[in-house]
């Protein structure tokens, strides 16, 4: 090394570290947002069926709009979109909500509670200037419905459209209309834009050997290896003929066959033909289904007696034809006709979720998933757009110029940031550099509930503990009761949540429009000991077997946890351990049911009881308890078919009252929301759903 | 030629690392409960299988594995599973200057106020400004990043009202993290440096130079300096690594979009591709730190040779 170098070292560090200095403070200057917020956490997608959190919830409500949508009740506006009458809370602080005309300016439901018609207004538009149409509807629907998509949310859907659940799963039946798309899409990795598509009727399914299901015990890979035998199956479709873009259904088409997963060594099996009818026991649904259009009078039933000798085709999917089966139909550019299965009183709000809001498939076609989500690509038709996204920083929106309601919005610019930190975002709040935070720290509650910026107000959340009814001693319904019972709520109440929470009796929170929920025994000492007593570990004289409480790492959980083990202890005698665990690990613990009691809480997506309710019938998805009750399953069943609205409510009444009385769940307290808004603020209330469009908001400085 | 065999044989043991690293990775993320697709609703089977399809989980694991290590080698990080909108690259890219910026600043404010005290403390040895400066040494040593930074939050944002509480975009914000960040650093290398520059100053080319006539600045700054910064160097790399994992606290508590929350999320949502995409690039970074390090070593020190290390 000479020394020249050596010598000029000490400068060239200088120098180095100084451009380097100088790289790191080259900020570009943004233009200051009209109103900033803490969001909570980073927007993971804005792509509304994908999504499934509240940030994201509150970015596509302003980016997005359903046919209808949330307003606060009462909140009236004149030609230029001023205010005119403003909201009165009700006593417990909350606005009620009101839906109102979106994409959609009317609707109109048949005599039997089924076909809901919805009119699209004129003026809909997308951030393109291009109008909004029944058939983006159809196709966004379809889009959230196909199996590829994976959309969480696919139930909104599939309980209740006439058809969705079985081209969600795809399940098809011989005798069913199918589409049948090949395996040569332009991009193999982007559902859209398809590969080729024909449409048939399904004339013979062939299946492989059926595997030895029931000796694997692991309930994923069980359900993974059935999935995996099904894709080898073969179905014989007659594909019909098309003229001009139309299906023929009563013409006679030609047999082909048509397998998603076809293995060289298959062509070796017997294959058996599913009987016409037959395949019915295949279906895992039993639901009753009865097609939007008569498949059965299509022409060519006797094709299922013929041998097919041709060869088999790989395909891509094969699902249940969407376009004649599924009951989302647009009539012409204004008009999109929806048949349910059963009268749903609550599906004007499942189409004001977000899951169901239209995206534009232009722009999905063209840019592909994830891409047409960039700020440069995304075509929306929401009141705001997206500026721009960085990650972890902000989520800028601005005005959309082609919103058809854009006379009510006043904000230009508004910014989503991602703090998950309570404490910084307070900080920041308090520093005026937030105008609205939603996450406020536990700890100074009692401090900030004093404030006249602090908004807190019962929400559709409710806190429970999950009793696993195969784990012993919660196999016991007096075991069961008597843990309810000796729960001081009040007391959690008073000094873990802080905020003004109610102790909770029941699962459905109180303020659900004509429901009067059912609730468990109240706390009671004496009454618990009794209860216990009347178990059969006290009669038999047996051990109690030791309880563990698994919570997910939060430090109000596990405040609440050792509240609990205390009282079960002191109160019962009982012997509880205290079971931390991340997030993944508690979920992987709750669905493989691993637990004794674990820590839950449920957010209703609608406001309907319901929402508390289908759950926990037998082996529901998110039971996820053990527990099982046919005359539970019955009046949930049963309620889904009721006409009238107010029976319907006593039915779900009913059900609520055996959930309460049985107790796999101890329902502990109600969840309050919270939230801190800067007294310049118009326009926002606090209610039930924490809802909080954004276009409504005014700044007033 | 040198330097350039030195670089090549660093760069092969960088990817020989790289690559150990990410298996070690791969098959550790996929031990633990859990999943990318898992979630407090739990869904039909068929909605699950396709989810895995989609995140490649389906096919058997040396298949994903040989699958991902290419697509890694092609520079190709994949999209990142949980931040669906994004790639792992494009989470980087939007973070990495963040965090980079924090870094130099933190690496600057800690060298320069860490050399000039312990400097001053050794030469005015036993003062008050010796005293006190290694007092507040010892405690910047001993006080955790996030109490500082709580602590600084109340007196400089609340009492002061001198910077925001948080965000990025602006020099003044920058400021409050990168001193909380660079303080346990600052202290260490003042001692360092103290410690260094009082063995070098008893030196008999120190007499000689003052017998010279020449100032005590020119003691100091030209021949003292020199000997001492050598152990101040060689914590660079150390201190490098430390504020590179010190920022993970420091990004929550001031809401700095870097590269630091993104690491500590994806381990817990079992984001397996920007978990493995993070480990990656902080080791590379630490590597590229640790190499330079080296370098500058061997032209501050004739002795040192860069073919022995």
């Amino acid at each position: 090394m000479n020394r020249q170098i050596r010598d000029a070292f000490p400068y060239i560090v200088f120098g180095v570290a100084l451009l380097a200095v100088l790289w790191a403070i080259s900020f570009g200057t943004l233009p200051k947002a009209d109103f900033t917020f803490n969001n909570g956490d980073e927007v993971k997608t804005v792509d509304p069926p994908k999504a499934t959190g509240v940030p994201e919830g509150r970015i596509i409500n302003a980016i997005f709009e359903g046919l209808y949508r949330n307003h606060p009740d009462g909140m009236e506006f004149d030609d230029e979109g001023n205010i005119t009458q403003f909201p009165t809370p009700e006593a417990d602080g909350n606005v009620p909500m009101k839906l109102v005309p979106a994409m959609a300016e009317s609707y109109e439901l048949s005599e039997d509670g089924k076909t809901y018609t919805f009119k699209i207004r004129k003026e809909a538009a997308w951030s393109n200037g291009e109008p909004v149409t029944a058939h983006d509807f159809v196709w966004s629907w379809r889009r959230m419905l196909h199996p590829e998509t994976a959309s969480r949310y696919a139930y909104q859907l599939t309980l209740y459209v006439e058809g969705a659940h079985k081209f969600n799963s795809s399940e098809v039946d011989v005798g069913d209309r199918v589409e049948v798309e090949l395996n040569d899409r332009p991009d193999p990795e982007q559902t859209f834009p398809h590969g080729t598509m024909s449409r048939g009727v399904v004339r013979q399914i062939g299946q492989p050997p059926k595997p030895d299901l029931d000796g694997i015990k692991d309930k994923n890979k069980r359900s993974d290896k059935e999935l995996e035998w099904k894709d080898q199956w073969v179905f014989v479709v007659e594909i019909k003929p098309e003229i001009d873009g139309e299906i023929d259904w009563q013409q006679r088409g030609e047999l082909k066959a048509f397998s998603r997963k076809l293995t060289e060594d298959l062509a070796k099996f017997e294959f058996q033909r599913v009987p016409e009818k037959d395949a019915e026991s295949e279906a895992t649904s039993n639901r009753e289904t009865t097609n939007v259009t008569d498949a059965e009078t299509d022409a060519g039933s006797d094709f299922s007696e013929v041998e097919f000798t041709g060869e088999v085709e790989t395909i891509r999917n094969l699902l249940f034809d969407f376009d004649s089966q599924v009951g989302i139909r647009a009539k012409d550019d204004q008009t999109l006709v929806v048949q349910l299965m059963n009268r749903t009183p609550f599906f004007l709000d499942l189409v004001a979720f977000y899951p169901l809001y239209p995206v534009n498939r232009t722009c999905i076609e063209e840019h592909g998933v994830p891409k047409w989500t960039k700020p440069e690509n995304l075509v929306c038709n929401g009141p705001f757009k997206v500026e721009f996204r960085r990650i972890r920083d902000r989520l800028r929106l601005v005005r959309n110029p082609h919103y058809w309601n854009k006379k009510v919005v006043r904000l230009d610019i508004v910014d989503a940031l991602a703090i998950q930190s309570e404490t910084t975002s307070l900080n920041m709040y308090l520093n005026g550099q937030i105008e609205w935070t939603t996450n406020l720290p536990v700890s100074i509650m009692p401090e900030l509930k004093k404030r006249e910026d602090f908004y807190g107000s019962p929400s559709l959340i409710c806190y429970f503990y999950r009793l696993n009814v195969n784990k012993p001693p919660l196999d016991d319904i007096h075991v069961r009761r008597a843990l309810n019972m000796s729960i001081d709520k009040q007391l959690i109440c008073d000094t873990v949540t802080q905020a003004g929470e109610q102790p909770a009796r029941s699962v459905v929170p109180p303020g659900l429009p004509g429901y009067t929920p059912q609730f468990c025994n109240l706390f009671d000492i004496e009454m618990a000991k009794a209860e216990l007593a009347k178990s059969k570990y006290a009669r038999e004289g047996k051990r109690m077997p030791k309880i563990e409480i698994v919570y997910n790492t939060l430090e109000r959980h596990r405040d609440i946890a050792e509240v609990i083990q205390q009282q079960w202890k002191n109160n019962l005698g009982l012997d509880v351990g205290l079971v931390n665990m991340e997030w993944q690990s508690y979920l992987d613990t709750m669905h493989m049911q691993k637990y004794s009691v674990a820590r839950a809480g449920w957010v209703g997506d609608y406001p309907d009881p319901n929402t508390f309710l289908d759950m926990w019938i037998t082996d529901g998805d998110n039971n996820e308890t053990g527990w099982s009750s046919p005359a539970y399953d019955k009046l949930i069943a049963k309620a889904a078919q009721e006409t009238d609205g107010e029976k319907r409510l006593r039915i779900m009444e009913q059900a609520e009252a055996i959930l309460m009385d049985e107790q796999p769940i101890v329902p502990i307290y109600y969840y309050f929301r919270t939230n801190m808004v800067h007294q310049d603020v118009k326009g926002f209330y606090p209610n039930i759903q924490d809802l909080h469009p954004l276009h409504l908001l005014r700044v007033e400085r | 030629m040198t330097l350039l065999w030195f670089l090549g044989k660093r760069f092969l043991w960088l990817v020989a690392t790289l690559w150990i690293i990410f298996t070690v990775c791969f098959f550790l993320m996929r031990a633990v409960p859990g999943g990318p697709y898992s979630d407090e609703r739990s869904m039909p089977p068929a909605i699950e299988r396709n989810l895995k399809i989609k995140f490649k989980l389906n096919d058997p694991l040396y298949k994903q594995y040989s699958d991902y290590l290419l697509d890694v080698a092609k520079l190709d990080l994949r999209p990142s599973y949980k931040n669906e909108d994004f790639t792992v690259n494009e989470i980087i890219a939007q973070g990495f200057p963040v965090s980079a910026s924090l870094g130099i600043f933190s690496l600057v404010f800690a060298v320069a106020l860490g050399m000039s005290a312990g400097v001053v403390s050794a030469v005015r040895r036993h003062s008050v400004y010796d005293v006190g400066m290694m007092v507040l040494a010892t405690v910047g040593i001993a006080v955790p990043n996030f109490v500082l930074a709580s602590l600084a939050v109340i007196v400089v944002v609340f009492q002061l009202h001198l910077v925001p509480a948080g965000g990025w975009g602006s020099v003044r914000q920058i400021i409050l993290p990168s001193l909380c960040l660079a303080a346990p650093f600052a202290a260490y290398i003042a001692r360092l440096t103290r410690a260094g520059m009082m063995e070098v100053l008893s030196r008999d080319y120190i007499r000689t130079a003052y017998a010279k006539g020449l100032s005590e600045r020119r003691v100091i700054m030209r021949h003292a300096l020199r000997g001492a910064i050598l152990p101040v160097v060689s914590y660079l790399g150390p201190a490098t690594a430390g504020i590179l994992t010190g920022s993970l606290v420091l990004e929550r508590i001031f809401l700095l979009p870097g590269m630091g929350s993104h690491f500590i999320d994806a381990a817990f949502n079992r984001d397996y591709t920007l978990a493995t995409g993070m480990v990656l690039v902080y080791t590379v970074l630490l590597f590229v730190m640790n190499t330079l390090v080296d370098i500058s070593y061997a032209v501050i020190d004739p002795r040192v040779k860069l073919a022995e290390r």
